[in-house]
């Protein structure tokens, strides 16, 4: 497998406000799959992707990630970790905003011997004409959009979507669905998408419910719907 | 990566430029007035140690009472000792222009030419430099002399001169009236010649010791040559002489006669002792006969009583004797008259005798021979018959005279007897008075053998106390040699000031003359170092707490850039880039036009240039000046920075993209019985106490620099005024060669100069033996004891002292130290003086009971000139007392403003940064209906608060700060005693200009609350 939990467990807080968000997860996703960890508010599916993303650390279990084990990786290690095979994308995009959309992305360009070409990812994400614009003069979705680049620049081996469309409107969130798909075809990146959006799940392969931090059901999707014909986004 | 994080920070820049831009100028002021202090600095200790090297500085000076002889000059030249003279003389220029005349020097301390040249002729001089601009004397200029005119040749400044004070105890410069003047030895002679100098010459030394001498060899040495007091010409020292030398003589007479007193002493006690001695003998002898005495009296009286019942009884005899005698003399006569008939009928018996014989002659004859036999036996006896006969006749003859003697002595024996009777009456009324006399002499014997005893008692104790008494006088003369023996040493050595020729001896560390200026930049070195990194430091603290706000409002994006796997030293680089740059920049900037600029370096080389006498001077900037305003600044900005923004870039990214906050802080505090405005105004500043810490910093380094001003603007204040104020006399005369008679309308002082050193530095404190009666020094009853003194107020600042305290002063020479108790302090400022009554201060320093040195005199007295060192006027203390005023006032002004600006700055941009960081806040609770006047309150009140708060501890902090930096490193080269204490009012007036900086600044910042757009600010954080 490519990503692998083991009986993941991950609490929080001491004594009365403690509270156990991941009770025993065990997933196992394969390399190159796209899938989506859905869930209501609280249900602890951020919190199992940061703890595969190396964000969070675990109490008990095993994270694997293309078989390197997270658990006891600290400080400058987790960081390595972390650089050479996971990209972020989250719900606000979290740009630097003093940097333009180029040189964001080329923030993220140096952390690896072998990035992608940024003008083909500029290209693709279809953010050539405002590759130069600073994030306070774009749109939400092209600075998701860029925030994507951002992450894919050091072309990592796992895309970690916190949120995605979270706080972008229903055409908006299509487009960034519709890139992320492409992105998942045309390099093979592994994606793991948290949503509470029941739509998304419609076009993965492999959909993971978490309730109550358990997993409450995990199947891959025999009906894959593309995602530009995606409803109710 | 770097580089497009580069791209970030002056994009950031760019943003904040009128904030950057603010602590920019802050930074380029500082670092503009830092290395320019510094530069002016190096300069100064460079130029300095150059020309020092060049004109070859003396390693010391000496001055003697008369000039060596060449044998004792090449005596220390033979040692290796390069000495020259630096003979001078004082010239009045003008009623207040005094110059000081040298000789061009040859090989020591040599005048370095600034402009022109050095004297060829006899009417030709070289000025020194201070003088020369002070009083606009230039190449060319005419100077006048002792009647003698001199062209000046050059302008120049000399090693040993380099700090222009005209006594070495002088505390301040005042070139407008005194300077050098070089001329040639002929026209040095030729002057000095004329008797205009205003004193008699001194006679100084310059040396440089070779590897042949210590100075404590040549210091030996010096003090071992004496001179001849006929070498001296000067009629005021030969009296001087001749009067000093005689007490000299009749002290050592006075002293040997005690000496001799006390052998005789000594002598006299032994004998007494051995008198005593015997006389107790004698009366032990006494003593032990007395008994004896007594039993002979006693039996005298014995005898007496004896004697006088012998008298009566014989007086009874003699008149028995004289009645037997009287019958002797009638049995005398009697026998007178038997002793006749005895010779008649002895007469008669003889002639009978002869006829018997007859008779039997012839019956010898007789033929009968029966008849003629009988007749022959008849014969032999008649023979014996006739011839006892004759005896007989012979016997009754001698029975006869005999008789008739015993009859006549018989006779004469009772007239004897008679007249023996007689006598016998007086002889027995002699011997009763006798007997009488020998009762009364026992009576007497016993008293006697009492006192006798008595008498022996005390004689033991004599002889006992005159025992000790002969100890005590042996132990007297012997104390009184070793006093005879000490005396002369001391008086010896104490008139040796007289006969040995060295009077002054100081190695060029001592001499304030000397390196004074460099001495004085030293400070001013360290203190810019010190300053500038500190200023430097608070100007990248307050940036930093910029980069920190930036960080918490860029925490989701070092988040998200941290879960990409970018690294926290990346990051913090790119953080921390911000303040390097502006303070590189900065650096660069000031370091520029401190360097470049007429206003840097050169305008503070001018506070040297303006008061030491330095020669050329080429201004140097040394690596480390370069380094440290290239280098510092941006190293202090990253080493701060880094420090305060590692804590939050340690966040997870988890806790960075969630943007967690710190728990708030105070948030546990139980605010009650507040109204709710009170309670929020305090939550606010609690949760800005990182700025508002920033602010009391900013008003702590700020007031560092602004209290350093004040306090030289008090110290140079309260040198103008107390001086003035302080100095009572008009004229003070110090005498080279006292008077006998002290001159009418003066009042004498005895002045010794003492050292005492704090800080590094030693300066000159003088002894000051005044009467009871000198008006000019307000110090009450003088103790009168041997230790306690007055301080003058100068002293006890200077060398921390007070009532009660104990401390040591040593001589010139470092050789003897004095301890003194403080009994009291005045306030007198003018002059690092203890006070003491004049006869102990006389006793103190082995002077005569009417010696003196100093004159103080409340209007000009008429001294010649040729008696006295030098004279000060009140009006010359005034003159030189405002001296630090003026010369101090530019950097006071500089300090203040640039404090005030730094200051209000900092306060700004914190300020406002608050306001920044609470915009969102400000605009919900304007959403919620609060008025621009509550919301004033709740978020700007509390800076008064704290604004208020700090400056009421950080006041008087740095007042305790300065106040020991202060004397320890600002004024420690300068020998004055000020207190920069404040008044309560001062501190009220720094209090006021804070707040009132606060308010304008308040002022300001309340316009921009005004502007907040709730409305705005939502959508933009939406």
């Amino acid at each position: 497998m490519y990503i692998e939990t083991k009986d993941l467990k991950k609490s929080y807080g001491e004594g009365g406000s403690y509270v156990q968000v991941l009770k025993g997860v065990s997933i196992k996703i394969d390399k190159g799959e796209l899938c989506v960890i859905q869930g209501t508010s609280g249900s602890g599916k951020s919190t199992l992707l940061n703890c595969i993303g190396g964000l969070d650390g675990i109490d008990s279990g095993d994270v694997s990630v293309a078989g390197t084990l997270i658990r006891g990786l600290k400080g400058e290690r987790l960081s390595d970790y972390r650089r050479a095979n996971l990209g972020f994308i989250f719900q606000f995009y979290n740009l630097v905003p003093n940097l333009t959309v180029r040189e964001n992305i080329q923030v993220c360009e140096y952390l690896t011997n072998d990035p992608l070409d940024i003008d083909e990812l500029i290209g693709v994400l279809g953010l050539t004409e405002h590759q130069y614009k600073f994030p306070s003069q774009l749109s939400g979705g092209q600075q998701q959009r860029c925030a994507i680049a951002r992450a894919l620049v050091k072309n990592p081996k796992v895309l970690l979507c916190d949120e995605p469309t979270g706080a972008l409107d229903s055409k908006t969130s299509r487009d960034i669905l519709v890139l992320l798909e492409k992105i998942n075809r045309q390099y093979g990146t592994t994606m793991l998408i948290v949503t509470h959006n029941n739509s998304i799940k419609n076009m993965v392969d492999h959909v993971i419910y978490l309730k109550d931090g358990e997993i409450y059901k995990d199947y891959y999707n025999e009906t894959k719907v593309p995602a530009a014909e995606l409803e109710d986004l | 990566m770097g580089w497009i994080l580069f791209k970030r920070a002056v994009r950031d820049l760019k943003a904040g430029w009128a904030r950057y831009l603010a602590l920019s100028i802050l930074i380029i002021f500082s670092l503009f007035i830092v290395i320019s202090l510094m530069g002016a600095s190096v300069t100064v200790m460079d130029c300095t140690e150059i020309s020092d090297r060049q004109l070859n500085r003396e390693d010391g000076e000496f001055s003697v009472f008369v000039p060596l002889r060449n044998d004792e000059l090449t005596k220390l030249n033979d040692k290796g000792v390069t000495v020259e003279r630096m003979f001078y003389a004082d010239y009045a220029v003008n009623e207040t222009k005094v110059l000081r005349a040298f000789k061009v020097r040859e090989s020591i301390n040599k005048v370095g030419l600034i402009d022109g040249r050095m004297p060829e002729k006899d009417d030709e001089a070289v000025i020194e430099r201070r003088y020369s601009e002070v009083n606009d004397i230039k190449v060319g200029s005419r100077i006048t002399l002792g009647g003698i005119e001199f062209t000046v040749t050059g302008i120049g400044a000399v090693p040993d001169y380099n700090n222009m004070i005209k006594k070495v105890s002088d505390s301040v410069v005042d070139s407008k009236s005194f300077g050098l003047v070089f001329i040639t030895s002929d026209a040095y002679d030729k002057l000095y010649a004329s008797g205009a100098s205003l004193s008699s010459e001194e006679y100084y030394y310059a040396y440089i010791l070779g590897s042949q001498m210590s100075e404590e060899e040549l210091k030996n040495t010096l003090e071992d040559i004496e001179f001849k007091v006929s070498d001296v010409d000067d009629k005021y020292f030969k009296e001087y002489w001749d009067r000093m030398t005689g007490k000299k003589d009749d002290l050592l007479d006075a002293v040997e006669k005690l000496n001799d007193g006390a052998k005789e002493l000594s002598d006299g006690a032994k004998e007494l002792s051995d008198g005593t001695n015997e006389f107790h003998d004698g009366m032990h002898d006494l003593k032990k006969s007395v008994p004896d005495l007594k039993k002979g009296i006693k039996s005298l009286d014995d005898g007496a009583a004896e004697f006088e019942k012998g008298i009566k009884e014989y007086t009874n005899g003699v008149g028995k004797v004289a009645t037997g005698a009287s019958s002797l003399s009638k049995g005398a006569k009697t026998l007178a008259k038997g002793t006749k008939q005895l010779n008649s009928g002895a007469k008669q018996f003889g002639t009978g005798m002869d006829a018997y014989a007859r008779t039997v002659g012839s019956m010898t004859k007789s033929e009968n021979p029966y008849v003629a036999g009988v007749a022959k036996e008849m014969d032999g006896s008649t023979k014996q018959l006739a011839s006892g006969y004759k005896q007989i006749n012979s016997g009754v003859s001698g029975v006869n005279s005999g008789a008739s003697s015993l009859s006549k002595g018989a006779g004469q024996l009772y007239d004897g007897i008679k007249k023996l009777n007689s006598i016998g009456a007086t002889l027995r009324s002699g011997v009763s008075s006798l007997h009488k006399g020998t009762t009364e002499l026992r009576k007497g014997a016993n008293k006697f053998a009492d006192g006798i005893e008595k008498l022996y008692d005390g004689s033991a104790e004599l002889k006992n106390g005159a025992k000790e008494l002969a100890d005590g006088a042996k132990e007297y003369a012997d104390g009184m040699q070793e006093f005879a023996d000490e005396t002369k040493d001391f008086v010896n050595e104490y008139f040796d000031i007289k006969s040995s020729n060295l009077m002054l001896f100081m190695n060029h560390s001592e001499n304030p003359r000397v390196g004074a200026a460099a001495d004085d930049v030293q400070i001013t070195y360290t203190a810019s170092i010190i300053f500038g990194v500190l200023l430097v430091m608070l100007f990248a603290y307050v940036i930093s707490v910029f980069i920190v706000h930036m960080i918490d409002q860029e925490s989701a994006v070092i988040g998200a850039l941290y879960s990409m796997g970018v690294k926290r030293r990346t990051l913090t680089l790119s953080y921390v880039a911000v303040p390097v740059i502006v303070a590189f920049i900065s650096g660069v900037i000031g370091t520029v036009l401190a360097v470049l600029t007429p206003a840097g370096i050169p305008a503070q080389l001018q506070d040297s240039l303006s008061y030491y006498s330095m020669p050329e001077v080429t201004i140097k900037v040394t690596p480390f000046i370069l380094i440290y305003g290239l280098v510092i600044p941006p190293v202090t900005a990253f080493i701060v920075n880094v420090l305060v923004i590692r804590k939050r870039l340690r966040k997870t990214p988890l806790a960075l993209l969630r943007n967690e906050q710190k728990a708030v802080r105070g948030k546990d505090l139980k605010i009650k019985g507040l109204k709710f405005i009170s309670m929020f105004r305090l939550r606010q500043m609690i949760r800005e106490l990182r700025a508002g810490l920033t602010v009391i910093l900013g008003m702590f380094m700020s007031l560092l620099v602004a209290l350093m001003a004040i306090n030289t603007f008090v110290y140079c204040s309260r040198v103008k005024d107390f001086y003035v104020s302080q100095t009572k006399y008009e004229y003070m005369y110090n005498y080279k060669y006292p008077t006998e008679e002290i001159p009418e309308g003066g009042y004498e002082a005895v002045a010794e100069s003492l050292r005492k050193e704090i800080y590094g530095y030693t300066f000159d404190v003088m002894m000051l033996g005044i009467t009871k009666d000198n008006p000019f020094f307000e110090t009450g009853d003088l103790p009168d004891n041997d230790t306690d003194v007055v301080l003058s107020s100068a002293v006890a600042v200077k060398y921390n002292l007070k009532t009660g305290d104990e401390f040591t002063l040593k001589d010139g020479n470092g050789g003897r130290l004095y301890a003194f108790k403080v009994a009291k302090i005045i306030d007198y400022s003018a002059t690092l003086a203890v006070f003491m009554d004049i006869d102990r201060c006389r006793d103190l320093f082995g002077e005569d009971d009417k010696y003196y040195n100093v004159v103080f005199s409340d209007h000009a007295l008429d001294i010649d000139s040729g008696r006295l060192y030098s004279t000060v006027t009140k009006s010359d203390i005034e003159k030189s007392a405002g001296i630090y005023v003026d010369m101090m006032g530019p950097m006071i002004t500089v300090m203040s403003t640039a404090s005030a600006v730094i200051f209000a700055v900092v306060m700004y941009l914190m300020v406002k940064m608050m306001i920044d960081r609470s915009t969102f806040n400000i605009s919900l609770v304007k959403i919620f209906g609060f008025r621009n006047r509550e919301v004033r309150k709740m978020y700007l009140d509390g800076n008064f608060i704290t604004v208020a708060l700090g400056a009421l501890v950080v006041i008087p902090l740095c007042k305790i700060i300065m106040d020991y930096i202060y004397p320890r490193y600002l004024v420690s080269n300068v020998g004055v005693g000020i207190s920069p204490s404040y008044p309560p009012e001062l501190f009220v007036a720094i209090f006021l200009v804070i707040i009132g900086l606060y308010l304008v600044i308040n002022f300001v910042l309340t316009g921009r609350l005004k502007k907040i757009n709730p409305a705005v600010v939502l959508k933009n954080r939406e």
